[in-house]
């Protein structure tokens, strides 16, 4: 029998950290003993004044030190707890804020790991930095300033962020990215010709402008961020804060006044009582992991490959109402392929599959190739003499690989300008293949005609959802193909789960309006922009901001940083400009923008473990109450309140000491890692996480303080 | 001029004197007490107490500088 797994995202980063799919990951050797020696580091009161909650407890600690000391310093009642009580509260105070420190320095540690793996690639390196009258001079990449121009030759580093100015060259960003194939960098290329420092050249060479001064480079920047260096609290850290300072403040009122109140009852109250009843009531449990959690949500993005720029940019991640996604390479996979030939103007499948073939012969991109394979399937073979060919070896420059006929005159490449690729022939004749409208005026301004039945084949293919590409051998169009655009397996499955967590996507595709629909409609996007440039995509999210949508998105060019400047969470890619990258919050390294989905799932889950674990911080203050109050006013008629029958006052007030303070190390790794995330309407979230950490955080410390209080008990320990 | 009020915003400057002070304030209140140790330490912690609760104050009305 099998057993049905809840469904869980499936591109969580999850597994172990060695198994996942980046190569380079962070060392973590010695991580536990650095975390616990900034435990005691962070003892100083000058860091523990940062947070409230655990600073009471820093002063409460003060007070049962002294009281350790001097029993009878602060008591004026002769049945004050002797010396050995106010040392065993005073060591598990001291641990409360141990435990709460040693979240915080794990948390923190594992981002320093993240930097250091990043430092490793900042090696210094020399540089041929060229000088005005042309010649070169060696110095060291340390000296190099922005506007400075270097050579760099095949298996030379990158001396610093820069701009390819000249040459086109195959780089290896490995070092950053993980990804082993290298890249192509150009001059010119408004994506292309952005290179990191610390990235390898391997083939060539190139000319590069330095585009930032020692220590403001991009890696520069990430070892920052990530080792918390410039961690600001988020908004919501910041409401939170608050509120737990509100509620300490509340408690702490409420046991300063106490002893007056007890003085009336006949029922004194020994100080370090007091301090165990306020450490008690105040929220520790959250007030002890609340940096932690946030830490770890950016590292959580980090281990994804992703960087932040800040820890409000992943938590607004988790307030995201709209996404805004590119089609191509995002919803559906970037290559698209040939499906079938719709011969128009009385031409037959296999004229136009020869001519579609000749046309594409040259072609490197993969649709181009899979135009070939369909026309070879068809046996519609061009008929141009190939044994004549001679061999043509790959270069960076041509980016082809491919054979020289001699009949052949020239090609000509595909541009967003003409949109249109194609052949010219020794003989004179052309053959081209492209966007239906630049065909049509490509053979109008030849004194050809355009099919009656042209626009009908282009209407069919754009109704599959698939891209219309006309085809015409000079001028005369021959007929349509049909590229098959492909889906990426479980988008559909995806944008439901968003959708149930209260998120908008909106496609932009440059498709016309009647294949966009039907990606739409097959992919389950909510909305589509067709025809879309990227300008569109700023006025998109303007108008989604005007109806007080938070909007995320993706970009990578130049034209894309005021949109990603101007979205709530802008993800640049880490092959895309300067420019985008500096708009956006979050650079993805592995410049995948499907990861968008996953970034915006990690912050409601940051959100989420937030959330949760303050549920649970505030609801097991109840048993506490159940232990501590009879404790303190048994005589005074409370003692049918100790419900767990805990042995004594004095074994109660530990065993809810001791509980208090082994909560924190036991949640630690829940708040590193987050809280099973499913995705879901904010309304069953919120269900969810009362009955699990509401109704947990109550019924929990019942059953821990009285294992703890037999523990204690049978130890003799009071 | 700079200085003195670089000097007055350090708490590790005023925060001995608001304790000292308040402790002489306060220590009549616990004039009862069997001995001056347990006068001072008292009213030491009362005025710790109410300086706590100033600087809970602060942390709820300026939160961001923490």
């Amino acid at each position: 029998m099998t057993t049905l797994q809840p469904p869980i995202f499936p591109r969580m980063p999850r597994g172990r950290r060695d198994q996942r799919r980046y190569t380079e990951r962070p060392r973590s050797d010695g991580l536990l003993g650095r975390a616990v020696l900034q435990s005691f580091v962070k003892l100083d009161p000058r860091l523990t004044v940062r947070n409230p909650v655990m600073f009471v407890v820093w002063c409460g600690t003060l007070v049962t030190l002294a009281a350790t000391v001097e029993p009878r310093l602060f008591e004026l009642s002769p049945e004050a707890p002797g010396r050995g009580f106010n040392a065993l509260l005073s060591l598990i105070l001291l641990a409360t804020l141990l435990f709460a420190n040693f979240a915080e320095a794990l948390a923190e540690g594992r981002g320093k790991a993240q930097a250091d793996a990043l430092r490793r690639t900042q090696a210094s390196t020399q540089a041929r930095r060229l000088l005005p009258d042309g010649s070169e001079a060696l110095v060291d990449s340390s000296a190099l300033r922005r506007g400075d121009q270097v050579r760099v030759s095949q298996g030379e580093m990158i001396p610093a962020d820069g701009e390819v100015v000249d040459g086109v060259a195959a780089v290896d960003e490995s070092a950053i990215t993980g990804e082993s194939a290298p890249v192509l960098k150009e001059a010119g290329s408004d994506v292309a010709s952005s290179v990191t420092g610390g990235t390898r050249v391997v083939s060539d060479m190139l000319l590069i402008r330095i585009t930032a001064d020692p220590g403001k480079g991009f890696i520069d920047r990430m070892i920052a961020l990530v080792e918390g260096a410039e961690r600001t609290k988020t908004p919501n850290e910041i409401a939170l804060t608050v509120l737990l300072a509100v509620l300490t403040q509340v408690f702490l009122i409420a046991v300063a006044t106490l002893p007056p109140v007890a003085a009336y009852i006949n029922s004194p109250t020994p100080v370090v009582v007091l301090v165990a009843l306020l450490v008690a009531l105040i929220p520790t449990t959250i007030g002890g992991l609340l940096s932690a959690i946030g830490i770890a949500g950016m590292d959580r993005v980090a281990q994804f490959n992703v960087i932040a720029t800040s820890g409000r940019a992943v938590e607004a991640c988790g307030d995201i109402t709209t996404l805004v996604l590119d089609k191509t390479g995002t919803i559906t996979l970037g290559n698209r392929l040939a499906e079938e030939f719709l011969p128009v103007g009385g031409h037959s499948e296999r004229e136009l599959a020869t001519t579609a073939h000749a046309a594409s012969w040259f072609d490197g991109t993969p649709e181009g190739k899979s135009i070939v394979r369909l026309a070879e399937k068809l046996d519609a073979v061009t008929a141009l003499q190939m044994d004549t060919a001679t061999g043509l070896e790959f270069s960076a420059r041509t980016r082809m690989s491919a054979q020289l006929l001699p009949e052949l005159l020239g090609v000509q490449e595909f541009s967003a300008r003409t949109r249109m690729s194609g052949t010219d022939l020794a003989d004179g004749n052309e053959l081209r293949k492209g966007a239906v409208d630049a065909i049509k005026g490509f053979v109008r301004s030849r004194g050809g005609t355009v099919p009656d039945d042209l626009d009908e084949a282009y209407e069919r293919v754009s109704r599959l959802g698939g891209t219309p590409l006309a085809v015409c051998w000079n001028a005369e169009i021959q007929g349509v193909i049909y590229l098959k655009d492909i889906i990426k397996p479980g988008m559909r499955e995806r944008f439901d789960q968003l959708r149930r967590m209260g998120i908008r996507s909106v496609m932009l595709t440059g498709d016309n309006a009647i294949t966009a629909g039907v990606i739409a409609r097959e992919a389950g996007v909510d909305d589509f922009i067709a025809e879309a440039t990227p300008e569109d995509k700023i006025a998109v999210i303007q108008a989604e901001q005007r109806l007080g949508r938070l909007v995320a998105m993706t970009g990578d060019g130049t034209n894309d940083a005021p949109a990603l400047a101007q979205a709530n969470v802008g993800v640049a890619m880490n092959s895309g400009t300067q420019a985008a990258k500096e708009a956006a919050n979050m650079v993805d390294l592995d410049s995948d923008p499907t990861k968008l989905i996953d970034i915006v799932t990690i912050g409601k889950q940051l959100l989420i473990t937030r959330g949760a674990l303050t549920t649970f911080s505030i609801a097991n203050d109840v048993a506490k109450y159940f232990a501590i109050l009879p404790a303190l006013f048994g005589q005074a008629g409370l003692a049918p309140l100790n419900l767990m029958g805990l042995a004594s006052p004095q074994s109660a007030i530990l065993s809810a000491m001791v509980f208090n303070a082994l909560i924190i190390p036991a949640l630690v790794p829940l708040a590193l890692k987050g809280v099973a995330f499913r995705p879901a309407t904010a309304d069953e979230l919120l269900r969810r996480n009362l009955l699990l950490y509401g109704l947990g955080g109550l019924v929990v410390p019942f059953i821990g303080i009285k294992l703890i209080d037999l523990a204690v008990s049978a130890l003799r320990l009071v | 001029m700079a200085s003195t009020s670089r000097l007055l915003s350090r708490p590790l400057f005023w925060l001995p004197l608001v304790l000292a002070l308040g402790t002489a304030l306060t220590a009549p209140l616990f004039g009862s007490s069997p001995s001056p140790v347990q006068t001072t330490a008292l009213a030491l912690l009362l005025t710790g107490i109410v300086v706590l609760s100033g600087y809970l104050f602060v942390v709820i009305f300026q939160p961001e500088r923490f």
